[in-house]
């Protein structure tokens, strides 16, 4: 299986990681935003569905990772799956009973 | 080394009012001890330059003392890309990075410098970002997340586990008011029967994943889709020519029927920089 591509990865990916993770500085000596509402809640609120980085155009490849992956699914085209969309592989199968159950999710 | 005017020295930024250079916007840490601009690549189409330390420099901008904030999410989200460009960007001419969170303004003690308050914090945080360079070095974040068909995983217990089994054919004979007791039971049982097959699939799909990898991060799993469900959720760093031993191990739990795999990456590794 070979990993999407990051210009095919959502917002999603990205926002969970630029918004929530990275180095961590010490409070006094950075801008924080207090009094402004919370980026992150108002982005991902307007980013709720699948968009793709590749939407907004500037997703850089690494010119030699884009051409070894190139070469690798040339090679192996079975490993590629729809790796955006982990619904697309699904046919649910649908006891009888279960039609009404609610999950719990 | 020092040079006299040393903001107008490493940025090609015109010259401009102070107000606009209060700051300096952080995209990330490298072990590249030499000032080099990486050119107008920055949010709002800024000059991208280093900040050296010893062998440590500081990716930045210069920026106002505040941070960067639209109305517009389209604004924002392109601002978000802009930032992770420039880490890529930053990640290819260096080696590694260690990236910054969105939107981390270094600001001057009051009148003070504020490329002087990056090399005060470079200088002051020295050794855990050097252990944090080695931390990364060399490897590369992958996002690793299983999902799982509820609905089909229960229909093979139905058919697989013997008490379940029984429970629903006996509903079958019964009558409407106890057929509905019956049914509590059934769901109670297989729910129970799926939230144990859930952490089994976990522990087996976490132990496989973890061989593959120099380190994990597990992360919280989400609300997706109303018909599948995540059951983990990972961050992985991995040396950057193994990811193709984490792929094919991934490829074995797509294959499974009732399972689903996300993979992505390659990211640079927002999610293992952050400790102390």
């Amino acid at each position: 299986m070979e990993p999407t591509r990051q210009a095919q990865a959502t917002l999603v990916d990205l926002l969970d990681r630029i918004l929530d993770k990275g180095l961590v500085i010490q409070a006094d000596l950075i801008i924080t935003l207090a009094g402004v509402p919370l980026i992150g809640v108002n982005l991902r609120a307007a980013l709720a569905g699948m968009e793709t980085m590749l939407k907004y155009g500037m997703m850089r490849e690494w010119d030699e990772r884009t051409r070894a992956k190139e070469k690798s699914e040339a090679r192996n085209p079975k490993l590629e799956t729809n790796s955006n969309d982990p619904n697309s592989k699904f046919k649910t199968v649908l006891p009888q009973s279960l039609e009404h159950w609610d999950f719990g999710f | 080394m020092e040079c006299m005017d040393e903001t107008k020295a490493v940025t090609h930024d015109p010259v401009e009012a102070v107000g606009q250079a209060a700051g300096r916007y952080l995209y990330g840490v490298t072990d590249h001890g030499e000032q080099t601009s990486l050119g107008y690549i920055g949010i709002e189409s800024r000059d991208v330059y280093t900040v050296p330390y010893q062998d440590l420099c500081a990716v930045v901008q210069n920026c106002p003392a505040q941070p960067y904030h639209s109305p517009d999410p389209d604004v924002m989200t392109q601002w978000v890309v802009t930032h992770h460009d420039v880490v890529e960007v930053a990640w290819e001419r260096f080696g590694t990075i260690l990236p910054a969170s969105f939107d981390t303004i270094i600001k001057s003690e009051a009148g003070g410098d504020p490329q002087e308050q990056v090399r005060t914090w470079l200088r002051q945080d020295y050794e855990s970002l050097e252990k944090k360079i080695e931390r990364v070095r060399g490897k590369a974040e992958y996002g690793v997340q299983i999902f799982w068909d509820p609905k089909l995983i229960a229909g093979r217990l139905m058919a697989e586990s013997p008490e379940i089994k029984t429970l629903s054919q006996e509903i079958k004979a019964k009558p409407k008011g106890a057929a509905y007791l019956y049914q509590q039971k059934l769901e109670r049982a297989l729910k129970q029967e799926m939230e144990a097959r859930a952490a089994a699939y976990f522990k087996d799909f976490y132990q496989r994943i973890k061989q593959q990898v120099a380190e994990t991060r597990v992360e919280k799993t989400k609300k997706v889709d109303k018909e599948i469900q995540m059951l983990l959720h990972l961050a992985c760093l991995v040396y950057q020519e193994r990811h193709t031993a984490l792929g094919d191990e991934l490829e074995k739990i797509e294959q499974m029927d009732g399972f689903s795999v996300r993979f992505t990456g390659p990211w640079p590794p927002y999610s293992f920089v952050s400790s102390g």
